[in-house]
């Protein structure tokens, strides 16, 4: 149960996907302009995560090892294409505001990463906690950053006005160059408050975490 | 002329990274050197045409024709992933040096939503074949130029001192954002 | 060679059964997801050409073919249970290629029928320019105008382009032509459709 606990939790803090490992940010930076549509991106990649790690994990012993990219590609693309039919069915105007980015969720390496790095040698069990803790994870990440862009660059909240009233939204945060250096002083404070918990321990100041593709365990080249 | 709008739009209006936020995770995995941002940049342009092209002759002739469109990323990125294994055993067989420099950067592509994006871009916008090959180069050499510009600037910033926090990722994120704004200009211009 | 066959039987078997899995969720959601796009695309244009109406055009919506055996997706338009006019999609050529305009028709009980409105459902226009044709100034002078002689004042007509915009402007007149005379085609099937 501890095991089990810990395979979920990891995903909510101290591996939060897009704040810790620096993986899948196109997502994070292009659907981040309010908090509905990053609350909304996150809740498909949960569903298509949580599913793609499960089918991975049942199927681990009989997908042989030369063809396993293979198999779990098209696992995650059957997931997403069965994402964008429900949600054209159910949620369209989302599914207008996410736009390209839905069938995209296929190339964000958390879903193929965690099938090869997790998923592939971990019970069922143990990969459905993995893949809905860092679902979470993502999809709080996405709303907190749409979040604080929505506030600032339309003065709202959810769509509900939160600022005082004389407030001059500041356009630039939901733009692109907004999203990159708004995604970038997240990055920043993450590292300062990492740093500031070391200090209390007696720790040295380390530099945040690297971003090489590495990360994402799909691919084992070694870049400089 | 139009094909000049076009191209010029791709690179600097609608810049695949800077302005519609695909392909981020190369472009901040692989701009720590110039070197390595061509050698990157160069893979793309040269995947991510032959991917378009081979999707928009998959989708007229295959999916379309039989009423698969919803069939559409999954066809796609098998698409894209087979022809990235059938590029490196190419070249690896063929093209020796062009392999020992490209390479290593083929398997990142797979994953790379540049490439897919830039597919399913030119689905929806509905080009014609040659469109598709016109964007898909020019949104390519986009990518490459954005890429090694980044690379150029991070390889400046190791010279300074930077608080500690901010070093890495954080910085070259803040500085994509500064090239972004710059090139934010070039929607004024286009309008 | 057992390697090998099971490789390609575990890739078959994994292909196949997402394929049937996605064409019998495509089946189930494929009814709704029509009705969503029309709402969600088509719902807007028809909210701006039809104010003043009680019930839900794309709920009622019928397929009608014109003289070439051609269908198109009609919405009729019904106040206190009367029906008060329909409209329907038509196509011009943009500056950035195709326009969507959905016109709609004014029905009379006399038999004389005038232009409800038009709509645009989808572009790709200049924006701030070709965009313009979204706009009041040019959508209303096709409010109540008669189904003859509908041309830009460049062309002897009465409608005034926007300014700068002569392309889109062509192509919205154009494709409101187009739709007049699959109007006057279609229009006797109308009330068995729709009633009156």
């Amino acid at each position: 149960m501890s095991t089990l606990w810990k395979e979920f939790s990891k995903g909510l803090w101290r591996d939060l996907p897009p704040f810790r490992l620096v993986l899948g940010l196109c997502p994070v930076l292009a659907v981040t302009k309010t908090a509905d549509n990053g609350l909304g991106m996150g809740l498909a990649v949960i569903f298509v995560l949580t599913l793609s790690n499960v089918f991975v994990s049942l199927l681990r012993n009989i997908i042989p090892s030369k063809v396993r990219i293979a198999c779990f590609i098209v696992i995650a693309a059957s997931l997403v294409v069965c994402v964008e039919l429900l949600m054209q069915a159910f949620a369209y105007p989302l599914y207008q505001q996410l736009g390209i980015f839905v069938p995209l969720i296929v190339v964000n390496c958390i879903i193929l990463g965690r099938a090869e790095a997790f998923a592939s040698k971990n019970t069922v069990l143990m990969s459905t906690a993995d893949g809905l803790g860092l679902g979470i994870g993502f999809a709080l990440s996405l709303t907190f950053l749409g979040a604080l862009r929505e506030t600032f660059g339309y003065g709202t909240l959810f769509g509900k006005s939160v600022m005082w009233s004389g407030f001059e939204p500041f356009t630039f945060m939901i733009e692109a160059p907004g999203a990159f250096v708004c995604l970038g002083l997240v990055l920043a404070a993450m590292n300062a408050l990492t740093n500031w918990q070391r200090g209390v321990k007696g720790l040295e100041a380390v530099e945040g975490p690297k971003h090489d593709c590495k990360a994402c365990g799909m691919c084992n080249t070694p870049l400089k | 002329m139009d094909y000049f709008l076009l191209v010029i739009g791709a690179i600097f209006v609608n810049n695949i990274v800077l302005a519609q936020y695909l392909g981020n995770c190369p472009f901040i995995g692989t701009s720590k050197e110039t070197g390595v941002a061509i050698g990157m940049g160069f893979a793309v342009v040269f995947v991510a045409t032959m991917a378009a092209t081979i999707t928009w002759l998959v989708q007229k002739n295959l999916l379309a024709p039989n009423d698969l469109g919803y069939l559409q990323t999954i066809a796609f990125i098998l698409v894209i992933a087979s022809l990235v294994q059938f590029v490196e055993i190419f070249l690896k067989k063929m093209v020796p040096p062009l392999y020992n420099s490209l390479g290593i950067f083929l398997p990142l592509i797979t994953t790379n939503c540049a490439v897919l994006g830039i597919a399913i871009i030119c689905q929806r916008e509905e080009f014609t074949l040659v469109q598709t090959v016109v964007y898909s180069i020019a949104s390519g050499a986009g990518f490459m130029l954005a890429l090694v510009v980044l690379a150029s600037i991070r390889e400046r910033l190791d010279m300074v001192r930077i608080p500690i926090a901010l070093r890495g990722t954080p910085m070259a994120l803040i500085m994509a954002g500064l090239m972004s704004l710059a090139f934010f200009a070039f929607k004024g211009m286009a309008a | 060679m057992m390697e090998m066959i099971r490789m390609v039987l575990v890739l078959s078997l994994i292909c196949g059964a997402s394929g049937f899995t996605l064409a019998t969720i495509r089946d189930a959601t494929a009814q709704r997801v029509e009705e969503q796009e029309l709402t969600y695309v088509q719902g807007p244009a028809l909210n701006q050409i039809f104010s003043d109406i009680d019930n839900n055009p794309v709920k009622d919506r019928a397929r009608i073919a014109d003289a070439q055996g051609q269908e198109h997706i009609v919405f009729p338009a019904r106040k206190d249970g009367k029906l008060v006019g329909v409209a329907f999609q038509s196509f011009g050529k943009g500056f950035g290629g195709d326009l969507g305009i959905m016109v709609g028709f004014a029905v009379d009980q006399g038999g004389k029928n005038e232009l409800a409105g038009i709509g645009v459902t989808t572009m790709k226009e200049t924006p701030g320019v070709g965009t313009r044709i979204t706009e009041g100034d040019f959508r209303n002078q096709f409010v109540s105008h008669p189904l003859d002689d509908v041309a830009l004042k460049s062309g002897g007509g009465d409608i005034a382009a926007v300014s700068g915009a002569t392309v889109s402007s062509t192509g919205a007149v154009a494709a409101v032509n187009h739709a007049i005379k699959t109007f006057n085609e279609i229009k006797d099937k109308i009330p068995s459709e729709f009633g009156s």
